[in-house]
């Protein structure tokens, strides 16, 4: 597929993301105003000027690793967006953090900013009633029909197509031993593995597959978050982690291998479905455990990132 | 430099010969002993009849109880908040946190399904020790959970459980200072007793 075409695939899918999905969550966002958890303005008002971003001030894990590529710092982009001055911001991380004496070595987190809030929410709701309204109902079906073995195969399948991401990622990190794996890995899988259905590397070779992104990527590299968005259908994300996957998308061989975008847009739903199919009862864990799940999720996705950023 | 290297091997295996099974890890041992007891309920065919029910969850209960650190939890989770509270507040959060997590960890053990847990050793700094666990799933999937453990005069206690890489306390920790400091520590409270009555 030529780039030109590429590049108008994503274009499209965002103006149908942004176009359509907005309007639908503010709707649900409307409809929602008088359920259990109502977003009052003043909760809006706190939020949007209160909260402090990401505390770089006290150890975040994400910047010690980003200690070492100074020249790239300034990619920061929560630097000078904050509105309060970094002496309140320094006691207001403090106030938070300080308090549990952790001891050496330990991780704890800060808060991700979240600007955007009320946008963030709205989203939010779109993808709870999406997961429990469509993805559910129809993973829930795909899973009577279809046995486990099966679809965790599809999970293997999309997982070998997808390699070059994580190889290119591996690359990008310097980090040459994965890089080694996951071309062993693809060899193995796309032979022995019956075009990748099976993870004989992992089970007769013990190569465990390297989860690399772009996202991760930039983030070695020193970048931060951003700030939260919790995208409509893609779920939590940052800026950075935006870009990344974007950037991912690229990478891809599925973008130019399937050219026709109906094609290539249910093939993404289909590999959804069966994802969700081996993760059910995940999310609604989470919900059934949370006092404020939009929080809970953004903090696990915010902890998850900052976790894969730490290790490499 | 290669004779040096070789020796050096040779030496790395001889300490590792000796300290493995001596040190077998005092923490890791605790997390194995209370997860091999939950799961010997879990798998007992005798408490799987609904009507037993009940006790299950009794045993369970208090094999949790056992190895997990209430108040030491909430301490974190409420992190600043936790020293302006009177002690009856301490208590009764203490208690409210305590039914919400045993609950959410009571459904986790309820789900299993003949998943296997392989240790990973642990690594201990001073009175804290963190033991590293997979836990293997039959989707190719491998969950890395870590305990979290503070030493307790002979006994190794849990003080957070972190399931990849995202830890429950610190999770809690920010959902409960935005609560906090967007409204009140009462409508907290208020949300945690919902919570729980929810079911």
């Amino acid at each position: 597929m030529p780039r030109g075409g590429t590049m108008r695939f994503i274009h499209r899918l965002f103006l149908i993301l942004w176009l359509i999905i907005i309007p639908i969550s503010f709707f649900v966002e409307a409809v929602e105003a008088s359920g259990p958890v109502p977003l009052s303005p003043e909760t809006v008002r706190l939020t949007a000027t209160n909260v402090p971003p990401e505390p770089s001030v006290l150890g975040d894990p994400a910047d010690t690793v980003a200690a070492p590529l100074e020249p790239l710092a300034f990619f920061h982009p929560d630097e000078g967006s904050v509105s309060i001055s970094e002496d309140e911001r320094l006691i207001q991380v403090a106030l938070v953090y300080v308090q549990p004496l952790e001891p050496s070595g330990e991780e704890y987190s800060g808060t991700l900013a979240d600007p955007l809030e009320p946008v963030n929410r709205a989203f939010f709701k779109f993808n709870d009633k999406l997961y429990f309204w469509v993805l559910k109902p129809v993973a829930t079906g795909y899973n009577v029909v279809v046995p486990e073995d099966a679809r965790v195969g599809v999970r293997n399948f999309f997982s070998n197509v997808t390699t070059p991401v994580r190889l290119v990622n591996c690359l990008l990190q310097a980090n040459f031993k994965c890089a080694g794996t996951e071309t062993l890995r693809f060899l193995i899988n796309t032979t022995f593995g019956f075009a990748g259905f099976l993870d004989t590397a992992k089970k007769e070779f013990h190569l465990e597959k390297a989860d690399k992104d772009l996202g991760q990527t930039l983030g070695i590299y020193g970048i931060g978050f951003g700030f939260y968005m919790n995208l409509p259908i893609l779920g939590p994300s940052s800026l950075r982690d935006t870009f990344g996957y974007v950037g991912d998308v690229f990478l891809d061989p599925q973008t130019y291998l399937i050219t026709s975008i109906p094609i290539s847009v249910a093939v993404r739903a289909y590999y959804q479905v069966n994802e969700t199919s081996l993760t059910l009862g995940g999310y609604e864990d989470l919900k059934e455990s949370a006092i404020d799940p939009y929080i809970a999720l953004k903090d696990a996705y915010y902890q998850y990132r900052q976790n894969k950023i730490r290790q490499r | 430099m290669k004779r040096t290297r070789l020796y050096l091997c040779f030496l790395v295996l001889l300490v590792l010969g000796i300290a493995v099974p001596g040190l077998a890890g005092v923490s890791e041992e605790k997390i194995k002993q209370t997860t091999d007891r939950i799961l010997s309920i879990v798998m007992d065919p005798a408490l799987k009849n609904p009507s037993k029910a009940e006790e299950r969850k009794k045993l369970i209960r208090s094999a949790v109880d056992e190895r997990f650190d209430w108040t030491e939890m909430t301490r974190r989770a409420l992190a600043t908040h936790w020293a302006q509270r009177t002690p009856e507040e301490k208590k009764e959060f203490v208690r409210l946190f305590s039914d919400l997590l045993e609950r959410t960890y009571l459904g986790k053990v309820e789900d299993y399904s003949g998943e296997k847990v392989r240790y990973e050793g642990e690594t201990i700094d001073g009175d804290y020790s963190v033991v590293k666990v997979k836990i293997v799933t039959k989707k190719n999937k491998d969950i890395p959970v870590h305990y979290r453990l503070r030493k307790e005069g002979n006994d190794w206690l849990v003080y957070d459980i972190s399931i990849e890489g995202v830890s429950l306390i610190n999770n809690y920790r920010t959902q409960f200072n935005s609560i906090i400091t967007q409204s009140s520590y009462e409508n907290l409270v208020k949300q945690l007793r919902a919570k729980i009555t929810q079911k």
